[in-house]
């Protein structure tokens, strides 16, 4: 069980990007939240800031009532898992150590840099793989596995730390329809089942419909829309997805450009 | 509205750059030409040349192999200090490599650093270094394996350093997620992510530590190096020239095996 509680989050990067602008966010215990928005919005940002692989410039962000800070990051770590795109697991190691590289916060650099694992965490990753249905892949190399296959070992790869919340971004992205709906599924089902919170970007309006239990809107890094899925009509759309005046033109003048 | 298309008024091009090659052609090959007119190489010389070489070669023609045992066991030590040498230069670069890789290294200072030592290493012609360290801690073959190693210690650290930074972003970050420490994230996202590279990249580096240790026995750091640069000053060539087949041989299997393993991992 996590809550998570974002105040006045403002986030620059170097480049004068101005990722966020402000967000404000509670996060209740076994929620499954999905955040919508066009590309740039600040989404992924938005998703990176909980588990602290971005730092906040302004504001704090609050899990079950710790502040992260570089000095409690890699404990916060272990209790949020987080699902990738590119699914990132280490393809010349087979599926069971990538579930295992899941226990690595909780141990020892000495004895798990000799792959060495006491045999509760590896009853754990047993158990991460059930729930995922890829027990009898346990021993195969993880490039031998398709897609939706990478990102099933992933999300044991997360079940396996034990977590109160497991990130996802854009875990759908790289799959095809019905492998992505097998995943939200089961991402649904964990959530429902263990009550670990689930923070997913997406970019399928229908899933985020059909699975989420609330739905965030990001635009240019404010929160526009923030609702139960049957409140997302088609103005809440227009204001997720719409472009201000400026930046139309802009995409314009864009493509003149690249016909020149 | 096609007709738009040709009385439409079409922009100037922008000029031309302007094509340099020629005259860099030009000036190189008129250098070329004049350093051969300085260091007198003619195709007299060149024949004359060859003919000396024939004469000498035709010293080698009767190989002795009475002492093929010696012969054998020498190749073994020479062997030996090749295996030791990338060994060293293995655990150096293992150690130092993640230091050096930009996306690894905990501080570009310590990046800089480990780079540059791995270039002063590669810089150094370990034929050079073993001599130094012959004069240092005398003749045998501990200087020549120190030798190899620190030489391609150079290599191996840089080409593992440059794979360790080709590893996709996201590998890292996924264990970095997890909470996992510095030594973690090396050991189950670094390290097996590029274990085909290393494999292939040690095992040549072994390849030439064979080759260039029976060379470094020229200066006096054993193996059969020196047994043969014995043979040659007291003109033992017969000795020499079995010598030499043995280590020519030696270095085509050991070339053979590699290329085969290196194969068998792609």
């Amino acid at each position: 069980m996590a809550s998570i509680k974002l105040s006045g989050v403002h986030k620059h990067y170097r480049n004068n990007v101005h990722a966020l602008k402000g967000v404000d966010l509670d996060i209740p215990p076994g929620q499954f939240l999905v955040i919508l928005g066009p590309s740039g919005a600040g989404k992924s940002t938005l998703i990176r800031l909980l588990n602290g692989l971005e730092t906040p410039s302004e504001g704090r962000v609050v899990i079950d009532g710790i502040e992260l800070n570089k000095r409690n990051l890699r404990s916060v770590r272990t209790k949020v898992g987080m699902v990738f795109q590119q699914f990132n697991l280490v393809d010349r190691l087979n599926v069971m150590t990538n579930v295992l590289s899941g226990r690595l916060g909780k141990r020892s650099w000495f004895t798990s840099s000799l792959f060495l694992f006491p045999r509760t965490d590896l009853e754990l990753a047993h158990r991460a793989l059930a729930r995922v249905g890829l027990v009898d892949k346990a021993w195969v190399r993880a490039d031998q596995l398709s897609g939706g296959q990478q990102q099933r070992v992933g999300i044991a790869r997360a079940l396996a730390q034990e977590p109160a919340l497991i990130l996802a971004d854009e875990p759908v992205a790289s799959l095809d329809p019905v492998t992505s709906t097998e995943i939200m599924g089961l991402l649904r089902e964990i959530c429902d089942e263990q009550g670990i919170s689930v923070v997913a970007n997406l970019h399928q309006l229908d899933y985020a419909r059909d699975y989420a239990h609330r739905i965030i809107g990001l635009n240019n890094g404010r929160i526009v829309f923030d609702g139960p899925p049957d409140q997302l009509d088609s103005f809440a759309e227009a204001r997720i997805y719409g472009r201000s005046a400026n930046t139309r033109k802009e995409a314009r003048h864009d493509l003149v450009l690249a016909h020149a | 509205m096609r007709s738009d298309i040709h009385t439409e008024k079409l922009p100037a091009l922008p000029g031309k750059p302007k094509e340099w090659l020629p005259l860099w052609a030009t000036l190189i090959v008129a250098a070329v030409w004049f350093m051969a007119i300085d260091l007198e190489i003619n195709l007299q010389t060149l024949i004359w040349g060859v003919q000396d070489m024939g004469e000498f070669i035709s010293r080698f023609t009767s190989p002795d192999f009475s002492r093929w045992a010696q012969y054998l066991s020498l190749m073994g030590a020479t062997l030996a200090m090749a295996f030791w040498g990338s060994v060293i230069a293995f655990l150096i670069s293992f150690v130092l490599a993640p230091l050096g890789a930009r996306n690894l290294s905990p501080h570009p200072v310590v990046y800089r650093v480990v780079r540059e030592f791995f270039n002063l290493c590669r810089a150094m012609p370990d034929l050079l270094l073993a001599l130094i360290l012959v004069s240092a801690i005398g003749l045998g073959p501990l200087p020549g394996i120190l030798a190899l190693g620190i030489s391609t210690a150079g290599f191996l650290g840089k080409f593992f350093a440059e794979s360790l930074e080709r590893v996709p972003a996201g590998r890292y970050e996924a264990l970095a997620s997890v909470g996992a420490g510095y030594m973690q994230t090396l050991m189950y996202a670094g390290w097996p992510s590029i274990l085909r590279e290393m494999t292939g990249y040690t095992l040549f580096i072994l390849d030439r530590n064979v080759r260039m240790a029976s060379v470094l026995g020229l200066v006096g750091a054993g193996g059969i190096g020196t047994a043969l640069s014995t043979a040659l000053r007291t003109f033992n060539y017969d000795r020499a020239a079995a010598m030499i087949l043995v280590m020519v041989a030696t270095i085509l299997l050991i070339d053979f095996i590699s290329a085969w393993l290196r194969k068998r991992l792609q």
